[in-house]
């Protein structure tokens, strides 16, 4: 009974909010009516389920969109979707206030931005990690689409540069000459940096042995824990995390026994100071900024964008104190073969677990 | 497939780590249902438990603050809950639900506004392991317990602890009173409300633990969602445990043994194929499904359980 | 939850005798200060914590009620939103009313979707008036199967099953990794999405609100397989031999006992017939949002299930209305993040108070003393 009722209460206020346009004004994210770009133009960021906070590409592109909206004279707003279900009706929402630019996060967005694209051709969409795929699962570039890719091979392959020069050379805590990598789920997204990371220890130090593991979880610490702890007692020193917040948990566990970790996505040092060597840096942030960036400067590109070492898309982080000038000398040389296209990196891994 | 992968001492550590958030979990629902209270909302003692711990970690520099704290959040939590079920008589279910999702919004929340995208600071005052340097030269039990955390440990003597105060202290005994018989209770002069609240309090302090051993014991800093369901897995536990201390350990360790193995089988083989990774993740859980048909079969709540109780007056 | 069999805890079977549609209708309709009040006292309660933030609460309530209703296009979407916890909420509901405690739907629902996924796109070049009743029908088996083990399992080895329900749905997540990530069915072009191949267009299930009607419309013929899933929830329940004795089993052993039912069978065929409903919200939304199954595509609608059937009081009407107004968070709740710059953990945090007051009756029911009691003796089964 009251449920009904309480239901009739909101659907008075249905009646009441109809009577009101539709569309509303005055949000504290974007101002104005500006739908043309060059006039505060407004950039709407759709994040994908796991959050702001989930220490991975949301919260890079979020810093992204922060950026872009301190230096680029732009207004924006996010929304994150909270199921996959979503996608459609958060870019949809975007489009039908005008917004200027849509971006969206994430490869399983790929169907929604299609759909939502093809539905506003004069609202302009970046979607990344993907392409608008249509409901056949076929890839449609369209023309108010940017396809912004990242070669997260490349950025692992670097970070393994670091990690074989300092095993094979057993510096500090590297004395096992071992390396390994955790993933959340072995999908392309996080394989991709695996299977980098694997080529560049397999062409640097061939000796080195690899392992390679999954904590089947994004997020949670204490799985991504159990796996380090295992891959230590196999004798590896040098933990590269592709877990998100699970990855986390394998970083702590390369602290507690004292050896090395490798963060990715964003600059990890901080997490752990003297544990954490460097990081596989996708510049999410970045590709978000330089899309706004483009879309003020009338140069906004549809279709594919690969962001990756020629336009420092990828890279890698901070390095802790702890590596030694020849791996430093020797990441910045294969970040500059993969430059020029000596060096091409695997994307597929060689070492499963 | 070899035999240290499925037994090895690594494995019963790993076990001890995994089972010891689901078993206080597990702990708090035994003491709370006992007393005839549903308490589903000890995920969310458990999430703010984990989340209060490390922001007082951080702010104190002090363990002991820290640990007291999470108690104390998950102790606010659990209050609600009481409130809501027994001087309320609201639906227990939806109560518990409602402050899941309350605590879970609200620790996201926080940690974005306060930790934003650099997360928890490293070197957290955190709970200390204990290193059994004595049992370094025994085999296995060395490696399995010798160096464990000591909310672990804290675990085991809790499991005892009320084990014994459930079933051999009259202030148990008036507790399992109040959960199988409460008009009968009530009738012999209990306060059948008094002795809910404080099992529901209880429950919220114990599922707190699990939560800051979660996150200042294992992991060391706060990620949102960090307790991933383990309070609902600790309320099949005390399902499976029948409603004891010692069941919910057992049930809890079954648990944590299968999610050891989910690691330790990785790149294992059954003859020429290997398990697929995913696939592993599926352990503990179908363990548990097998050890509960197999060897558990029914078990019986207490009678009252769940039922909002109406003492005289207002029946 | 530790449902005994017989002693109904949350408010189910209990209560009333509910025999018509309209004398359904009529009883929900008593009292209205009640639900205003409840809902007027967890939107003050959202407000401070709005205000805390450091945001404006008027702006976010008319955003969030702007977003869920606002125009046609967002209450089409706030239905959408609402279809697959209708389904969900029934598999939990048509559990409860006969005394058992169904926290599956999360699993049954997954394992619905992927059968009917599976037959969707396997026979993808059958016209629809074959193919679309063939992918209902894999999608209802598939969760009445996973349901029917629970009651399986309980049947025969007497498993509680709170047990079995979060076990099972636990496991599905994990198969469904691997069937979309590295098994059979994984998509050949799906670009690193964990996905199943796309179902075949005969399977789709058409958008129902035209284009010209309200722009963009996603409310999909779904809403009509709901609807009969609710007749069908109603009419089993309250209108064959076979509801009499369920819900005779749910109002106790004893009753049942009299009414000459066999609990084991019982068992089975409940929770095959919860899991049936869940599986059918499994195939809805592959069907009619998705046109795939993508890897984890369902995060909750398993467990906002038990507070929609709880909400709505195992009731046919009331569950509609519940799933509404969880729609009505899902997408208004984005707006007001949108729009109104609210964390959605702080939507979240309001919608927890709404579910706590509205399941707070007696305080709100004390405060306006509300004459007569809404519990209802227990009913003599002749």
């Amino acid at each position: 009974m009251k449920r009904i009722l309480a239901f009739s209460v909101l659907a008075a206020t249905i009646v009441a909010s109809c009577a009101s346009t539709g569309t509303t004004s005055g949000s504290s994210a974007p101002s104005g009516s500006g739908s043309a770009t060059g006039q505060h133009p407004k950039i709407g960021l759709v994040t994908d389920v796991g959050g702001l906070n989930d220490k991975s590409f949301n919260s890079l592109a979020d810093k992204g969109r922060q950026q872009a909206q301190a230096q680029l004279d732009v207004d924006t707003s996010v929304t994150e979707s909270k199921q996959q279900a979503d996608y459609v009706p958060n870019l949809t929402k975007y489009a039908q206030d005008k917004y200027d630019l849509v971006i969206g996060v994430g490869f399983l967005m790929q169907n929604a931005i299609w759909k939502v694209a093809t539905q506003f051709p004069n609202v302009k969409f970046a979607i990344i990690d993907g392409a608008p795929n249509d409901d056949a699962g076929n890839v449609k570039n369209l023309p108010n689409v940017a396809n912004l890719f990242f070669k997260e091979q490349e950025a692992g392959y670097v970070v393994g540069v670091i990690a074989a020069t300092m095993a094979k050379n057993k510096v500090g805590a590297a004395t096992h000459n071992t390396v390994c990598s955790m993933g959340g789920l072995p999908i392309p997204p996080v394989d991709r940096y695996i299977a980098g990371y694997q080529d560049a220890v397999k062409t640097v130090s061939p000796t080195t042995k690899i392992l390679n593991g999954y904590s089947q979880d994004f997020v949670d610490q204490q799985k991504g824990i159990e796996v380090g702890k295992s891959h230590i007692a196999q004798g590896c020193d040098i933990l590269f995390q592709v877990a998100g917040g699970s990855g986390l948990g394998y970083i702590q566990a390369a602290k507690t026994a004292g050896v090395y970790a490798i963060g990715v996505d964003a600059d990890q040092a901080a997490v752990a100071p003297g544990t954490v060597i460097t990081s596989a840096l996708k510049k999410v942030d970045v590709a978000v900024f330089q899309t706004v960036r483009a879309l003020r400067l009338g140069t906004f590109k549809a279709g594919d964008n690969s962001f990756n070492a020629t336009n420092d898309g990828i890279g890698f982080g901070t390095l802790d104190k702890v590596v030694p000038d020849d791996a430093k000398a020797a990441a910045t040389q294969a970040l500059a073969d993969i430059k020029s296209g000596k060096i091409t990196p695997k994307d597929t891994v060689q070492v499963k677990p | 497939m070899t035999w240290e992968m499925l037994l090895g001492a690594s494995v019963a550590a790993a076990t001890l780590r995994l089972a010891a958030p689901i078993a206080l979990a597990a702990l708090g629902g035994v003491v709370t249902e006992r007393s005839g209270v549903t308490n589903i909302a000890l995920e969310a003692s458990m999430l703010v438990g984990a989340f209060f711990g490390i922001v007082a970690a951080d702010r104190s520099h002090n363990i002991w603050i820290a640990l007291g704290v999470a108690i104390l959040a998950g102790v606010l939590i659990a209050l609600l809950h009481a409130y809501a079920s027994i001087t309320l008589r609201s639906d227990q279910i939806v109560s518990g639900m409602a402050l899941n999702i309350l605590a879970l919004g609200l620790t996201t929340y926080l940690d974005y506004q306060m930790y934003g995208t650099t997360g928890t600071p490293p070197d957290l005052a955190g709970l200390p392991d204990v290193q059994l340097g004595f049992l370094s030269g025994v085999p296995y039990v060395g490696d399995a317990i010798g160096s464990q955390n000591s909310m672990v440990w804290v675990m085991a003597l809790l499991v005892i602890g009320l084990q014994l105060f459930l079933f051999r202290t009259v202030a148990g005994l008036r507790l399992r009173a109040v959960g199988e018989h409460p008009r009968a209770a009530e009738t012999v002069g209990i306060d059948v409300r008094r002795i809910r609240y404080a099992a529901v309090l209880a429950s919220g302090a114990l599922a707190a633990l699990g939560g800051a051993y979660l996150s200042l014991g294992v992991a060391h800093s706060f990620t949102d969602g960090m307790t991933g369901g383990r309070g609902f897995i600790g309320l099949a536990a005390m399902i499976f445990g029948r409603w004891t201390p010692i069941g919910a350990l057992a049930a809890s360790l079954i648990f944590g043994y299968g999610n050891a193995l989910s690691t330790s089988l990785q790149g294992a083989s059954i003859g020429d194929t290997k398990v697929p990774v995913q696939l592993l993740g599926t352990l503990p859980y179908v363990l548990t499904i097998l050890a509960v048909a197999g060897f558990v079969g029914r078990s019986r709540p207490p009678a009252a359980d769940g039922v909002p109780y109406e003492t005289e007056g207002h029946a | 939850m530790t449902q005994l069999q017989g002693t109904t805890t949350t408010g189910p079977g209990a209560e009333r005798p509910a025999p018509s549609v309209r004398q359904l209708t009529f009883q929900w309709a008593g009292g209205p200060a009640i639900p205003v009040l409840s809902v007027a006292i967890a939107l003050v309660l959202g407000a401070v914590f709005v205000l805390l933030s450091g945001n404006d609460p008027v702006k976010g309530y008319v955003a969030l009620f702007q977003g869920a209703f606002g125009t046609p296009y967002d209450i089409t979407e706030t239905i959408v939103a609402a279809i697959p916890l209708v389904l969900t909420g029934l598999a939990v509901a048509v559990a409860f009313r006969t005394g058992l405690f169904n926290i599956g739907a999360q699993g049954q629902l997954l394992v619905g979707a992927l059968a009917a996924g599976w037959a969707g796109s396997q026979w993808a070049t059958l016209p629809g008036f074959i193919l679309m009743p063939i992918v209902i029908v894999f999608g209802v088996a598939g969760g009445a199967f996973y349901g029917g083990i629970v009651g399986l399992l309980k049947a025969v080895r007497g498993v509680n099953e709170v047990i079995t329900t979060i076990m099972l749905n636990y496991t599905i997540v994990f198969v469904m990794h691997w069937l979309l990530q590295a098994g059979p069915m994984t998509a050949q072009n799906a670009f690193g999405t964990p996905a199943s191949t796309p179902i075949g267009v005969g399977a789709r299930l058409p958008v129902i609100i035209p284009n010209e009607l309200v722009l963009f419309s996603r409310l999909h013929a779904g809403i009509i397989l709901a609807a009969l899933a609710v007749i069908a929830f109603w009419f089993l329940l309250w209108r064959t031999p076979l509801g009499y004795q369920l819900r005779a089993v749910g109002l106790g052993a004893r009753a049942a006992a009299q009414a000459g039912i066999d609990p084991a069978r019982h068992m089975i065929l409940v929770m095959a017939i919860a899991g049936g409903f869940a599986g059918l919200g499994g195939m809805i939304e592959v069907s009619g949002v998705f046109g795939r199954v993508y890897d984890g595509f369902s995060s909750s609608y398993g467990f906002d299930a038990i507070a929609v059937a709880l909400l709505g009081k195992n009731s046919p009407l009331g569950i509609v209305f519940a799933a509404l107004l969880f729609g009505a968070f899902v997408h208004g709740g984005a707006y007001m993040q949108s729009h109104a710059g609210i964390s959605s953990n702080l939507v979240a945090i309001i919608q927890a108070f709404v579910l706590f007051v509205i399941a707070a009756e007696s305080l709100v029911r004390s405060l306006t003393r509300r004459r007569g009691r809404a519990r209802k003796p227990v009913e003599a089964i002749a």
